[in-house]
């Protein structure tokens, strides 16, 4: 009986010291987002990323960050837009290899999902999404918002004579 | 060794397994260990619940979730509300909320932030999981300025980044759904899985959208979201001020009586004033006032019919 427990013991730990070691992957969990030149949303975008996408981060902690895509690009993301990369312990037991998931990747479109919500409207005819559809579509350029606040001096720009 | 401390040492194990793994791995970590006889089916069954109540918070929920549930309240905001269609205060009104989006601390949500004004002279705003904010034509002819405005919106904002729509999701749902995303591993969902989410989605948007639009958010969450307010719009540039000088206009308005949207499900404003200035006093160094701001402002409410 003693030995399992040990190889529990030593399975956690393990599991531990891999998660600390994998913090440095990665994955992108909005829809999409860009890779952007400099720590500014407005900055230039450099490669487009999507929900799903691994990357490896370069430095940086909270707000923004220096990371490199798998094609060796190098720029920044906010880190709202990304998680830290999970393992998933089973797939590890199974083969011995550092596979990985994330959660928000491994639970992507599961739950309540673009499947769900169909049901839901079928079931509500008389709801519409007409607005909610145009909402989502609302996009204002960055390059204009970056206007914006040069012409309010508001952000970077306060102060700013 | 005795059979007490070896359970108690397997209960510890697992429950590292449950903050560092997700659901269905502990439900598969289970069966391997039911499997070879290392622990009774009654106990794999015990790890899989307690590790499925653990997991059930608001917490859990995936940003594309909260992307749904956003919608679907919003689609029912919208069914009580009439949309006041005018594109450049549209634009306008975004690009206000983009710049405290981007001073926020969640600037990327799944689909982002998008901002809509309602036809309604209720003063009232309310915001959906998921970055969907709705603020009333009432609500615009009481602010009179850039900064007002901005502060309303940062306060929204402050909703959607601290989960609070989420929040009022009731705990038995959350249990459901997570049982429901744990043991099925389809994406694409059977007849009567499928059937059991949609009526479990129909309940969540219930929960969520009684407490935006009929009880309110529990007070707690409105002085946080007062709290936020001040901090994002600072850090965007505009002055805290503008939230104090939102809520003056409310004291001791003779409409506050019909008790009808802010006026119902917000405390009270002298109440949120105090705080707020507060808060504030220390932020307001390098905070200027801009009257290109107030022009602009006005610029974009001049024709609100």
């Amino acid at each position: 009986m003693k030995r399992p427990i040990a190889s529990t013991a030593v399975i956690s730990l393990l599991i531990l010291v891999m998660c600390l070691l994998a913090a440095e992957t990665l994955i992108v969990k909005v829809q999409s987002t860009g890779l952007r030149k400099n720590p500014k949303f407005y900055a230039p975008v450099l490669v487009n990323l999507s929900a799903g996408d691994k990357i490896e981060k370069i430095s940086g902690q909270e707000g923004w960050l220096q990371v490199k895509t798998a094609n060796g690009v190098v720029g920044w993301v906010h880190s709202s837009a990304v998680q830290v990369q999970k393992f998933d312990l089973m797939a590890m037991d199974k083969s011995m290899k550092t596979q990985a998931s994330a959660s928000e990747v491994a639970l992507a479109g599961k739950g309540f999902n673009k499947q769900v919500e169909a049901d839901y409207r079928a079931g509500h005819p008389d709801l519409s999404y007409v607005w909610v559809d145009k909402m989502i579509l609302i996009k204002v350029p960055a390059s204009k918002v970056e206007e914006f606040m040069r012409q309010g001096k508001l952000g970077e720009f306060r102060g700013a004579k | 060794m005795n059979k007490t401390k070896i359970l108690a040492l397997i209960w510890v194990g697992y429950f590292a397994f449950a903050f560092l793994t997700s659901c269905s791995v502990v439900q598969q970590g289970a069966d391997v260990l039911g499997a070879t006889g290392q622990i009774s089916e009654s106990d794999k069954q015990a790890i899989v619940k307690t590790s499925q109540a653990v997991q059930a918070t608001f917490a859990e929920i995936t940003e594309e979730q909260e992307y749904y549930i956003g919608r679907g309240v919003a689609a029912l905001i919208l069914s009580r509300y009439q949309v006041y269609d005018d594109p450049s205060l549209t634009a306008y009104i975004n690009t206000v909320g983009q710049s405290v989006v981007y001073f926020s601390d969640r600037p990327e949500i799944y689909a982002g932030y998008h901002f809509l004004v309602l036809d309604t002279e209720e003063v009232n705003a309310l915001s959906a999981p998921g970055g969907l904010i709705f603020v009333s034509k009432g609500l615009l002819r009481r602010c009179k300025n850039e900064e007002m405005l901005a502060d309303v919106l940062a306060h929204e904002v402050g909703h959607v980044t601290a989960k609070h729509g989420l929040q009022s999701i009731k705990k038995s749902r959350l249990v459901d759904l997570f049982g429901i995303i744990g043991t099925e591993a389809a994406k694409r969902y059977g007849p009567e899985e499928l059937a059991q989410l949609t009526n479990l989605y129909s309940s969540t948007l219930g929960d969520v959208v009684d407490t935006l639009i009929l009880r309110g958010y529990d007070r707690k969450f409105e002085y946080q979201a007062d709290t936020l307010s001040v901090k994002f719009s600072a850090a965007a540039g505009y002055l805290p001020q503008g939230l104090v000088d939102f809520l003056q206009t409310m004291v001791g308005d003779s409409t506050a009586a019909s008790a009808k949207g802010w006026f119902k499900t917000h405390p009270s404003s002298e109440q949120r004033i105090e705080k707020i200035q507060t808060e504030a006093a220390s932020l307001k160094d390098g905070l200027a006032g801009e009257p290109i701001r107030t022009k602009r402002f006005q610029k974009a409410v001049a024709g609100l019919k």
